[in-house]
């Protein structure tokens, strides 16, 4: 048997600058090596705020009861669980992530959780650039702190498209890359004398600090917006929240 | 007890579970896989690639799969004859 080996990095649509900090194989070993902690630095680091900036993705992707969900880049399974309660026994979600580790913590959760309707959800190691379902399939799609670190964005994109039902949106949760200079010093302020001096406490401080790289190399509201309507979508807007250092793009197919 | 028992069947990795076998696709091909019970993993006969589950979670990254040569297919697909055989 033969290994493949696809070096994402290489595909037409990619851009692979010199300067880059990180391959989709960096990036993935970033968030298994991250996976333990991941959830608790969440809270600490957002004042348990993320929670709340979730359920206004979940809301804004109008899923529904009895829906077929998708999570992309699901991580350990925050916004997975959400949308699980609004698909309900009726429903099917899927939490896909490139990590195992993540989604080894995820399902760990799952029955932790032991909540009923937690028996709908699936989990699926998979790339959101290639991903494993047929066109049109869902309701509704969330991608919570996700679309930042894929290398490709404008793939993800399409990709996204093409598995959404007609009339369905997607709900893509993800730092902002803030126009306004207070704003973004403010983050930036945040990520090196918060964010960094705490993941250093965990041992993670190289990979915190990625964080910064990876919104610096983010687009703007208005660019994911034009990214998505470029994708097929009919209709894209992104909300910014958490007094801007957040923001939602909602994508209607 | 049901729940217990069907996470437990899932981390021993000793089943692909039907529906969701029914949804996933090639996520290269985008063509329907082929379950495989042993090993536990998803065939993609479209790419001649095998794609492994891992503690009840199939690993549908391009880079997860295996090319199956023909000596490959042919134990796959005598695998699966047998169990079809046996029901």
């Amino acid at each position: 048997m033969h290994s493949l080996q696809f070096s994402v990095p290489l595909l037409p649509t990619s851009r692979f600058k010199r300067h880059s900090v990180r391959c989709a194989s960096d990036r993935q070993q970033l968030f298994n090596r991250i996976a333990p902690v991941y959830d608790n630095l969440n809270d600490l680091l957002s004042l348990g705020q993320h929670r709340i900036w979730k359920r206004m993705a979940v809301s804004w992707s109008g899923a529904k009861t009895g829906d077929s969900l998708l999570d992309l880049c699901c991580g350990s399974g925050d916004l997975t669980f959400l949308m699980s309660e609004k698909a309900g026994a009726d429903g099917k979600v899927i939490g896909l992530d490139f990590s195992k580790e993540q989604l080894s913590i995820a399902s760990s959760r799952q029955y932790l959780l032991s909540k009923a309707c937690y028996n709908n959800i699936e989990w699926v190691e998979g790339d959101a650039l290639d991903l494993p379902f047929s066109n049109g399939y869902f309701d509704a799609i969330t991608m919570g702190y996700g679309l930042r670190n894929v290398v490709d964005k404008r793939r993800a994109m399409q990709e996204m498209f093409r598995v959404l039902k007609p009339d369905s949106r997607v709900s893509i949760l993800d730092f902002n890359k803030s126009m306004q200079p207070f704003t973004a010093l403010f983050q930036e302020w945040m990520i090196d004398n918060v964010v960094v001096p705490t993941a250093t406490v965990y041992g993670l401080a190289k990979e915190y600090q990625y964080l910064k790289t990876s919104i610096d190399e983010f687009l703007t509201g208005k660019e994911l917006e034009k990214l998505a309507l470029d994708a097929g979508f009919s209709y894209a807007r992104h909300y910014e929240i958490g007094g801007g250092l957040m923001g939602n793009l909602v994508a209607a197919r | 007890m049901v729940r217990l028992s069907k996470w437990l069947l899932k981390e021993a990795g000793t089943g692909v579970n039907k529906t969701l076998s029914e949804i996933l696709v090639c996520p290269l091909s985008k063509q329907a896989l082929r379950v495989c019970e042993e090993p536990p993993s998803l065939i993609s006969d479209s790419i001649g690639v095998s794609f492994p589950m891992k503690d009840g979670i199939p690993c549908l990254v391009p880079t997860d799969g295996k090319i199956l040569d023909t000596d490959d297919t042919m134990k796959h697909d005598n695998a699966a004859d047998d169990s079809a055989n046996n029901k």
